[in-house]
């Protein structure tokens, strides 16, 4: 073989092993250990702190018993205290941590309740632009009890 | 708003169009690469020695827009940098795994064959510069200066059996695209063995187009005569091709049509309703049939070079055109019915968001500007500036 050949192909058998080698480095040694996925990744997320309490937490030590009765009765049982006040694992166990706010824009309402073709029809659902404004929809609604307008 | 997008059936999950225009972009560059490549082909593989003017000239457009035909599909990511997976951990059940070393092995042949090519005057150059320049050339000289009469027949020889392993290549790197969409058998738009090869033909057809609107526009620029011989011969092989692409397209919708399997009315719709304008109008009229009578035109009038040359490009233009029509209805037209089968949607593309047509329009500039900058590199100009003296 002629010398510039080779020397092309000598660059190519580099590139092609500094390939490899990078690919030895950058890929997890657990790649592939249970499936197509970093093995280790199972302990990580095991490990994982618990974030959230559930919303039987909430009504039982008597601390929100009357709001917890009162949604636990209506339309919005279905939505868990901690879809909208946030994780409550550390409030939980220490009351004095306090929660985040509730979220409350009109936005997050609507990631439910916006008109959307794909929903079943007899889903509660309006139209942002003609419906109430721009008013937050707490402001009609109580999100606890969404019927007590 | 949302009520006038879609009609009928949809599942909740198809409300948003996922594959957006970069996704059209993506196979009109491969194709766009894979057509150069083969027009390229015709001078080194066929012999056909009144191509010679633009073969160096078609690998240079090639290698600048192969360059740019992953980036569609980085944009697309969202998280380019996760990109390179596909290589360091191809799922091997997916087609789409293939692309990093389809794109990978196509680009070191490319590469290789545009070295081989320019090598004699790489060295040349490498020789009479100085400074950064003799760096520059002398590097990609690979500092081996044999320019011997006997080297670069042996490197000609090489270069030929290159590009014999680069025509399947290219065909493979864009019948793969087409295998990608053919493969989804969920979707009656898609799903049909046909597709790989109905976007060879396509990808060649545009890859001729462009190649001799950048010929025509190089000259011009260079305030050079044009090889009328060159031209008409690329633009006879264009005709050819735009015969058995038009022939592969039809024959796909006349079997749908024929075979009216349970997804028709959709397709009917489809064609009729949502991509109508695009597909009879575009892909069809303007893209090939236009060209096509144009073209046999080209070859039936005798002498009249510029009339000729007006001609011509007007066909490239409207092939180019038409080609995109080809992957937007293809892509777009694909997302746009429902897997239901008694719905449609409608996609409206946005103009400055990530998976917008101003992205678009950036990545497809991209390839000229590499082009540019390679060209100043690797002349090519040689070959076409002697060849028409010659002629002249």
């Amino acid at each position: 073989m002629q010398p510039h050949l080779k020397r092309a192909f000598t660059l190519l058998a580099l590139v092609i092993i500094a390939f490899i080698l990078v690919r030895s480095l950058l890929v997890p040694d657990s790649f592939g250990q249970y499936g197509w996925y970093r093995g280790d990744s199972v302990n990580e997320i095991r490990n994982l702190s618990v974030n959230y309490a559930g919303s039987t937490s909430c009504g039982e030590e008597d601390c929100h018993k009357i709001i917890y009765s009162v949604w636990v009765k209506d339309r919005h049982k279905t939505v868990n205290c901690e879809t909208c006040h946030g994780p409550a694992e550390k409030h939980v166990l220490n009351a004095r941590e306090p929660l985040e706010k509730a979220n409350e824009s009109r936005e997050y309402c609507g990631k439910c309740h916006f008109k959307e073709i794909a929903r079943p029809e007899e889903f509660p659902q309006v139209d942002p632009e003609t419906h109430g404004e721009d008013l937050r929809c707490v402001y009609c609604h109580n999100p606890h009890k969404p019927w007590f307008v | 708003m949302l009520d006038n997008l879609i009609w009928g059936y949809v599942y909740p999950n198809e409300s948003e169009i996922q594959w957006s225009i970069l996704i059209v972009l993506y196979p009109y560059i491969t194709g766009l690469v894979a057509g150069a490549f083969i027009a390229s082909s015709l001078y080194h593989v066929f012999g056909k020695k009144e191509i010679k003017p633009v073969a160096r000239f078609a690998l240079l457009t090639a290698l600048s827009f192969l360059l740019v035909a992953m980036m569609p599909l980085l944009v697309h990511l969202g998280r380019p940098e996760r990109g390179i997976e596909i290589m360091f951990t191809p799922h091997l059940t997916s087609a789409m795994s293939g692309f990093g070393y389809i794109f990978s092995f196509y680009l070191i042949i490319v590469v290789l064959e545009i070295w081989l090519s320019f090598r004699e005057d790489i060295v040349k150059k490498a020789l009479s510069s100085h400074g950064w320049k003799e760096l520059l050339y002398s590097s990609l000289a690979l500092f081996s200066f044999d320019i011997s009469e006997e080297t670069l027949h042996n490197d000609e020889k090489f270069a030929r059996k290159l590009a014999i392993i680069g025509i399947p290549s290219a065909a493979f790197l864009h019948g793969y695209v087409g295998f990608i969409f053919g493969g989804i058998k969920a979707n009656p738009w898609w799903s049909t063995p046909l597709m790989p090869i109905i976007f060879l033909m396509s990808a060649i057809v545009s890859g001729i187009a462009l190649l001799i609107l950048l010929y025509i526009a190089a000259m011009k620029i260079r305030k050079h005569a044009i090889d009328h011989k060159c031209l008409q011969s690329l633009a006879h092989y264009l005709w050819i091709f735009l015969i058995l692409d038009v022939t592969l397209e039809l024959l796909e919708i006349i079997s749908m049509k024929y075979a009216s399997r349970e997804d028709i009315d959709i397709i009917n719709r489809l064609l009729s309703d949502k991509i109508g304008f695009t597909f009879w109008g575009i892909q069809l009229t303007l893209g090939i049939f236009i060209p096509f009578i144009l073209l046999l035109l080209v070859s039936l009038i005798k002498k009249r070079d510029t009339l000729k040359l007006i001609m011509i490009s007007v066909s490239c233009i409207f092939v180019v055109i038409g080609v995109f029509a080809m992957r937007w209805n293809v892509v777009i037209g694909g997302q746009e019915i429902s897997k239901s089968l008694v719905g449609t949607l409608t996609y409206v593309p946005e103009f400055f968001s990530q998976e917008g047509v101003l992205p678009a329009i950036i990545i497809f500039m991209l390839p000229f500007i590499i082009l540019r900058v390679v060209t100043a590199i690797l002349p090519p100009w040689k070959d076409m500036e002697e060849e028409t003296q010659e002629h002249n």
